[in-house]
């Protein structure tokens, strides 16, 4: 099975968790991109999003889980075939849920350019930005390393 | 990548009709996080698109702010759409209005 260690930097990264430990929390009765289709009975609609829901939080709580006693001893976190979907998907949740709440002040093109002023920011905005950027990275390891695998599963 | 839209229901067909003449879209919608990676991976996952079509399809988005990037019936439709949300894209049904 293909996989990845990655060793990250504990103090840069401990206190990325805290910030997404909230969005988790935050994201456990909601969706990140929310969306029904029209014309659908209450119950569809009822049905859709719970599901969506349980899928997303499922995958939110995959991630932390890579966050563990052993990653804290040793800060490497590893992605394998099996794993790599699931966090792939929870990185884009987060992300999105970052962008409109920490985030929601920056504007797009300063945020998709990397034109983002860091001095700029107070402190929620700077970690909220600094955690964005941490789970992009994550999404660019899994899709460069692991994109084949994901494809195929 | 840029704004999202909300889902206008068809004027002129019944939801029946449609579903029987199989006229519905399945539509992505440009959103200012998700990476162009990402979105080209779940294309080519979702779709089975190959690479080109996959970049294709997430240009048009990223620059028209949405692609069609299915078209038939609607229990299928909705199928994918479902899919895509799975995936975090803001996707939504319309009815193809051709058919």
């Amino acid at each position: 099975m293909k996989r990845i260690e990655v060793k990250l930097s504990l103090p840069v990264v401990a206190p990325l968790l805290d910030v997404i430990k909230g969005l988790a929390v935050d994201l456990e009765k909601s969706l990140a991109a929310p969306g029904i289709p029209a014309e659908s009975d209450h119950e569809f609609q009822t049905a859709w999003t719970e599901e969506l829901i349980a899928a997303q939080n499922a995958e939110v709580r995959l991630l932390l889980g890579l966050f563990n006693d052993e990653f804290f001893a040793d800060g490497v976190i590893a992605f394998d075939e099996e794993n790599a979907e699931p966090i792939v998907r929870a990185c884009s949740a987060l992300r999105l849920r970052l962008r409109f709440g920490p985030l929601a002040s920056v504007v797009d093109e300063q945020l998709e350019g990397g034109k983002v002023e860091i001095d700029r920011l107070d402190e929620p905005e700077r970690k909220g930005f600094m955690c964005y950027l941490f789970l992009a990275t994550i999404q660019e390891l899994i899709i460069q390393h692991l994109d084949s695998s994901i494809i195929g599963s | 990548m840029g704004e999202s839209k909300t889902y206008t229901s068809p004027a002129s067909h019944s939801a029946t009709e449609l579903a029987l003449e199989g006229g519905w879209r399945v539509v992505v919608l440009n959103d200012p996080v998700n990476l162009m990676s990402y979105v080209v991976m779940v294309f080519k996952k979702v779709f089975g698109f190959n690479e080109p079509t996959a970049r294709k399809h997430m240009l048009e988005v990223h620059e028209r702010g949405r692609s069609v990037v299915w078209t038939g019936l609607r229990e299928k439709a909705e199928a994918y759409v479902f899919t895509l949300q799975q995936w975090h894209l803001s996707a939504v049904l319309e009815a193809d209005e051709a058919h």
